[in-house]
């Protein structure tokens, strides 16, 4: 990179430099940049190390405790103190920086979400850390087991045939492990839930944005799967048309933030 | 091999109770224990099948024997059937097999569901318990979600629209409306219907049938024994199941259930009939894409025009070829998930014997299907019923 150049990057605002880059949420209050409806210091990071890794492999990295270590090991980063890549959070701001020497800083405008919903929001993702499921629920180790699936679209291979989620097969129709699958699928059909229609887990949230919206994709490499629609934005999917994918929160529960991909709509 | 009748039949209205899950139980299985013509007593049950989800988790454990110590069959051998909204479908599968095998002779099977004496929030829990936890409940689905995809879906392949699944919602709960045991007896205008309130796009409040307490008994017999105690009873000519991929994205197609062709391919063979010999069907309508998508996966209509069998009013009573959900189905009547298959073979049974009211009564019914879906089709029964054995 021979010089700055900034770019909208999976719902957030990026500027990449020479020596790494600076990359924003693309939400403003009063000109502060601040998170998105699913977004956090953990989304940031992911969403900056996928970039920076279109030009650059980056394996290990230095970050620090506000960001999900589970989260960043799913997506193939593991924490090392001593690595030459330092991933650091702004803490006056939704904006986070991965870089191997200092950065220039980077001034751009966001988007001004309305503050009360930003308040409320933030509000919902609190109380529904300490909400505590009262029956179904996926359990801290059946989210960790599927993580590496669930945040970087990690699949099996049985033959020709893609296989995601992994499955538990036995006998000949044990699959083994395939790369991660490319990020990107056409919409088959899609939903959107009122606040009563929703589960449980997205109670508060839901009626605060009034109601979510869920895609069913055909991925690119063959499998479908459902997935709700990143920075739970009010827009209305169309059946034939192009998603991406980027990790975002799902919902907390038992004192845990749930993450996973969730689609983008081009 | 044995043939098998079903010679008795009951259950409660379904709606909201005052009873809990043992008073309720004991309604039905008195109404059930009534119904049969012949000298009869509880303690000649030799077994029995319950299905229930066990919906909020208040008896979650040994069901069956609560419910059986309190109607005169202490000591048989019971178990709770879980196959989710085909929990009693399933059970009476099992009583069918239980008499098949020669291991007994008179068996009981029901089913029950108490869903309406949990705050909401405790009931959002429970409502999704049936689907893929881990990958559909994390992309915020529910069954209205799982359904809606799989209308919209419908619409795009077919052609298939909106007011189709306003026909079928009409049409149930015209079909309800004077059936005494049904949870919501109201006439719905198409235009009322129209106006729904979204609930999961495109499904509005009058897509979704409600949650329902209820439970229903069925009483089954071997044929030696059957003919003794009823001069009339209604005969199972076949009995299919299938069973799917739990998650809608694991499966191939999302506009068809491959556990219900599965379930009445097998039920058809048996009975030697095809789907034109059938003369009403109680057909799993938990939303109306649901009943749309079973016409055609039970043969009433061919692939991709279940919209326009709905649009013509093939299904309503006495008018077509076959009534369609002649109760009210799960629209009007009401789905207390656990009981809502044995639901289905009480009306079947009546219907058979002539025993509804003369306003819901279909003429000349001599050969009668159920349809009894688990979630969004990870299982499925199908049964076919006649007054005659072939």
């Amino acid at each position: 990179m021979s010089s700055n150049q900034c770019i909208d990057w999976q719902g957030n605002l990026a500027c990449l430099q020479p020596s790494g880059l600076v990359l924003k949420s693309r939400h403003t209050v009063q000109g502060k940049h601040v998170f998105g409806p699913d977004s956090d210091y953990t989304t940031l990071a992911i969403s900056g190390l996928e970039l920076l890794s279109e030009e650059t492999e980056i394996n290990q990295i230095n970050f620090d405790s506000q960001i999900d270590s589970f989260v960043m090991q799913a997506c193939g980063y593991s924490l090392d103190k001593e690595a030459t890549w330092n991933l650091i959070c702004d803490s006056d701001s939704a904006s986070i920086s991965i870089c191997k020497n200092e950065l220039v800083s980077w001034d751009v405008s966001g988007t001004e979400m309305d503050e009360e919903l930003f308040t409320k929001m933030n509000d919902a993702w609190k109380e529904e850390m300490n909400a505590v499921s009262q029956g179904a629920f996926i359990s801290e180790q059946s989210y960790r087991s599927g993580g590496p699936s669930r945040m970087n679209f990690n699949s099996q291979s049985l033959g020709e045939i893609r296989i995601w989620p992994p499955r538990e097969m036995i006998g000949d129709q044990r699959p083994i492990a395939a790369e991660p699958m490319k990020k990107s699928g056409k919409i088959e059909s899609w939903t959107k839930l009122s606040a009563g229609g929703a589960p449980s887990e997205f109670s508060l949230r839901a009626p605060i944005l009034g109601g979510i919206c869920t895609v069913f994709v055909r991925l690119d490499e063959g499998p479908c799967g459902v997935f709700l629609i990143a920075d739970d934005e009010d827009l209305e999917p169309v059946i034939g048309n192009s998603v991406t994918f980027a990790v975002r929160k799902i919902y907390a529960q038992d004192g845990l933030i749930r993450y996973g991909l969730k689609a983008l709509l081009s | 091999m044995v043939d098998v009748a079903v010679i008795g039949a009951g259950q409660t209205k379904f709606g909201n109770h005052a009873l809990g899950l043992k008073g309720m139980w004991a309604e039905s299985t008195e109404n059930a224990f009534a119904s049969i013509d012949g000298d009869f007593d509880p303690s000649m049950v030799d077994e029995a099948f319950i299905g229930s989800i066990a919906f909020g988790g208040g008896q979650i454990g040994n069901t069956a024997a609560l419910l059986t110590e309190h109607t005169g069959m202490d000591n048989i051998p019971v178990r709770r059937v879980e196959n989710a909204c085909a929990s009693s479908g399933f059970a009476f599968r099992d009583a069918w097999m239980a008499i098949k095998s020669g291991q007994a002779d008179i068996v009981v099977a029901g089913g029950i569901e108490k869903m309406n004496d949990l705050t909401p929030e405790r009931k959002r829990f429970w409502l999704g318990v049936s689907g893929d936890t881990e990958w559909e409940r994390l992309a915020g689905l529910t069954f209205p979600g799982t359904y809606a995809l799989m209308a919209r879906r419908h619409f795009h392949e077919y052609g298939s629209v909106h007011d189709d699944l306003v026909n079928i919602s009409v049409k149930n709960h015209m079909h309800g409306l004077d059936n005494e045991f049904a949870h919501i007896r109201k006439d719905v205008s198409f235009e009322k219907a129209q106006s729904g309130f979204m609930v999961a796009d495109p499904l509005t409040l009058y897509d979704c049938c409600p949650t329902s307490d209820g439970a229903s008994t069925v009483i089954l017999a071997a044929d030696h024994v059957a003919k003794k105690l009823t001069d009339d009873p209604v005969w199972v000519l076949g009995s299919g199941a299938g069973s799917d991929h739990l998650a809608l994205h694991d499966r191939p197609s999302i506009t068809q259930l491959i556990a219900t062709q599965r379930a009445a391919t097998s039920a058809y063979d048996q009975a030697g009939i095809t789907a034109n010999d059938i003369d009403l069907a109680e057909v799993h309508d938990c939303f109306t894409i649901a009943e749309l998508m079973a016409t055609e996966d039970l043969g009433f209509a061919n692939r991709g025009e279940g919209g326009i069998f709905a649009r013509e009013g093939r299904g309503r009573r006495n008018e077509g070829q076959v009534t369609i959900n002649p109760s009210g189905g799960l629209k009007s009547k009401g789905h207390p998930l656990g009981a809502t298959g044995t639901g289905q073979i009480v009306e079947v049974f009546k219907q058979l014997r002539g025993e509804v009211e003369a306003s819901r009564q279909v003429r000349d019914a001599n050969t009668a299907l159920t349809h009894n879906v688990g979630g969004s089709g990870a299982t499925c029964s199908v049964h076919v019923f006649g007054r005659d054995l072939k």
